[in-house]
């Protein structure tokens, strides 16, 4: 198993950072400490973490925070970012109002 | 019945407006989806000179190239659909469009995606103040809808954009109270930080951004130096009274819709597409063009959607391959003019490179402190070593950039460059040199001046590009300032010209002592420094 | 803030000038400029406060992906305001969290 989906691993004591209360996603105000935390409370990707906080789930969908929370996670795992998968990617890839949604229509011509 | 085109293509920016023309000369039935509410993607504020040689339209601004790209697909027929938010891209080559609050789902045998690029961004205390924004947004709101960003500006970051964005404000009217970067080294091109560094704003090096101050809105900015392994360094914050920082830390990819329709990508967890030579993903039928593939200039992303739009229309049957084969090869022989030099993407990142391409000493001075030193400027191929009588250039161009413009500019032939367009300008010490200034004008790298040590007995002019309002009149006394940007002697206006073939470039001729000639760089009419 | 004149691109193209309010206060800006272009002109930089924290946001990226500088416009909620352009009458107010100030 490669280190990054070894969840037995222990990743030591949380210690909190000075840097901590930085925001790091901006939409959902979700702080660098969060992060960390929920890295040391089992959330191992990108996934989880956005799951986890809804860091990366508000209105710009992680187009600002994204790579900033993948490096954030990664140096709590002390493995590279390159590493780290992506949250998968799913339409609708801009906010979008549910009316707009649902306002589908089946022929162009 | 679903809408369908031949191709669709998904970004109306340089990239897929290229690849839209290009296939739609071949007679492909092409749509171009973009989310703006006008074409050109981020062409149009891009107001400076590109580099390259003629067939990369060097010399000639952005915005230009913008409108003649926007030229080129209406007379090609090419159909682009605006306020057009792409949604979703599936594996059936079908997407997903938000029209004026509408779903629509349109459907191509090839699709192309050129969604460009996003900014990077670093986090820091106080980054979401009011005022803290990408340097792109600082251009958008000055270049596209004339406002100014703020009065008093932080840049971070030394690259190109950082540079050029820092320049552009200071053409608005804002003052760069600093531009740092955490690198030990500038950056971008030496002529983006010269230009720059000359008019006096002053570059920190090794340092980065601690934090943004104020309540309401950034009303300072404190800076730190960092060590080599760009940690800070305690006891070394500065204070910076601004009112608006930009950052410009790079670019990424927007590769999601790719992603969402099941391209693999280079690296797993990346988000830079695995691409074949002729740029089709892991999908057949489904290409990329411009920075989604790869951060470069615009420049590039125009040949790579060309190329793209030419791969399109054969495998959609509207190329044969022979020609498609050889008119791909033609477009990848430009892309390797651009690719050459110091600054390839093979040498991205790296700190090594002690020599030019024709073993020159690099300037040290230009990326440690972004302005060449006094003791080295002898040394290159487009400074007169010895003593020219009368009027000529001086080219202070010392790094392996793709460009050309000012070997064309000189119908005299003083000025060569020669069939690799990276090498280092070279001046001919015959030369006969008439003064035309053209050079001067059409430099993208604004580095070329004209020096004239036999104006009077006292005194040298100096002609340098100048790009700002108003232009001093003639007669004007002021300052001039030396690479560095600072204080070297006392000057004087003799004339400022300019003319269509300049595009907004002026030529500033001053008056300066002898011994000044090959130290002033920059004229400034106030008084202070 | 505006920029009168530029060395390299002279005027901007500019539609007819209008009325807008900004929180109630009359203030006037281009027809078809984003709405952010009229504010920032106006001296307007606080486009809304956060729902957590109730901190400052302003524009961020200018070209419609942050979202950061969305405003409540003619009473709509989370309207990006740099790439929507300014209307005649238009009603635009400071957002806070996800509506307008209670």
């Amino acid at each position: 198993m490669n280190k990054y989906m070894d969840r037995n691993r222990s990743l030591g004591e949380f210690v909190h950072g000075e840097d901590d209360d930085i925001i790091i996603c901006r939409c959902e105000e979700i702080t660098k400490g969060e992060i960390r935390r929920a890295v040391h409370e089992g959330m191992m990707t990108m996934t989880e973490v956005k799951r986890y906080l809804r860091a990366g789930m508000g209105l710009c969908q992680g187009n600002t925070c994204g790579k900033l929370i993948k490096g954030i996670i990664a140096r709590e795992l002390e493995i590279s970012a390159s590493q780290i998968e992506e949250c998968t990617a799913r339409g609708p890839a801009r906010p979008v109002e549910i009316n707009v949604l649902g306002n589908e229509v089946e022929s162009n011509e | 019945m679903m809408k369908r085109y031949d191709l669709i293509v998904i970004g109306a920016g340089p990239a897929g407006l290229s690849a839209a023309i290009q296939a739609a000369k071949n007679g492909v039935k092409v749509a171009v989806f973009d989310e703006n509410k006008s074409p050109g993607g981020q062409l149009f504020k891009q107001i400076h000179k590109f580099f390259g040689s003629k067939e990369h339209k060097a010399k000639v601004r952005g915005f230009r190239i913008g409108q003649e790209l926007l030229k080129e697909a209406e007379q090609t027929g090419v159909m682009v659909h605006l306020n057009a938010i792409v949604m979703g891209l599936y594996n059936n080559k079908e997407i997903m469009v938000n029209e004026n609050d509408q779903t629509n789902h349109y459907k191509a045998d090839s699709i192309i995606i050129a969604t460009g690029a996003r900014e990077n961004m670093i986090p820091f205390e106080g980054w979401t103040l009011p005022g803290v924004m990408g340097a792109g947004a600082a251009q958008t709101m000055m270049n596209l809808h004339g406002v100014k960003p703020g009065s008093k500006v932080l840049m971070v970051g030394s690259g190109n954009v950082g540079l050029v964005v820092s320049y552009q404000l200071l053409q608005a009217g804002v003052e760069v109270v600093a531009i740092i970067d955490a690198a030990p080294r500038v950056g971008g091109y030496g002529v983006h930080a010269s230009k720059v560094t000359r008019t006096g704003v002053p570059l920190y090096l090794s340092h980065t951004i601690v934090k943004a101050e104020g309540t309401e809105t950034v009303s300072g900015a404190v800076i730190a130096q960092v060590n080599s392994s760009f940690q800070k360094i305690e006891g070394t914050e500065k204070h910076l009274d601004v009112d608006t920082i930009c950052i410009a830390v790079g670019l990424s990819p927007m590769s999601k819709l790719l992603k969402m329709a099941g391209c693999k990508m280079e690296e797993a967890a990346g988000d830079i597409p695995g691409v074949d030579e002729n740029n089709q993903t892991s999908l057949e039928g489904v290409f990329i063009a411009g920075d989604v593939a790869k951060i470069e200039e615009a420049s590039s992303a125009m040949i790579t959607g060309r190329i793209s739009g030419i791969s399109a229309g054969r495998y959609l049957g509207y190329i044969d391959d022979e020609v498609a084969g050889n008119d791909i090869s033609k477009l990848k022989n430009s892309l390797a003019q651009l690719h050459k030099g110091m600054f390839s993407p093979e040498n991205k990142g790296r700190i090594d490179i002690e020599e030019t391409d024709e073993g020159y000493k690099t300037s040290e001075s230009l990326l440690k402190k972004g302005y060449i030193d006094d003791n080295e400027i002898l040394s290159f191929p487009g400074v007169p070593k010895k003593k020219v009588v009368g009027i000529h250039p001086v080219i202070e161009c010392v790094q392996n950039i793709p460009c050309n413009p000012c070997q064309d500019a000189c119908k005299n032939g003083c000025i060569k460059v020669g069939e690799i367009i990276t090498k280092l300008p070279a001046v001919d010490p015959d030369m006969n040199c008439i003064g035309c200034g053209l050079c001067v004008a059409l430099c993208p790298g604004q580095a070329i001046f004209l020096v004239d040590d036999d104006y009077s007995d006292d005194y040298a002019t100096v002609t340098l590009p100048y790009e700002f309002l108003p232009y001093p009149k003639a007669g004007t006394k002021g300052i001039a300032l030396s690479r560095e940007g600072k204080r070297v002697c006392e000057a004087e206006v003799l004339y400022c010209r300019t003319n269509t073939a300049m595009d907004h470039t002026a030529l500033l001729t001053i008056k300066v002592p002898k011994e000044m000639s090959m130290k002033a760089r920059f004229f400034t009419a106030k008084e202070a420094l | 803030m505006r920029i009168d004149k530029h060395p390299v691109l002279e005027e901007f193209e500019k539609g007819e000038v209008v009325e807008f309010t900004f929180d109630g206060k009359n203030m006037f800006g281009y027809e078809g400029e984003p709405i952010v272009a009229a504010l920032q002109a106006s001296g307007v930089k606080v486009h809304r406060h956060t729902t957590k924290t109730g901190e400052p946001r302003g524009v961020f990226c200018a070209i419609g992906r942050c979202t950061d500088c969305v405003m409540v416009v003619n009473g709509k909620p989370n309207v990006r305001t740099c790439v929507t352009p300014l209307e005649k009458g238009m009603q635009i107010e400071t957002q806070y969290g996800i509506g307008t100030k209670e």
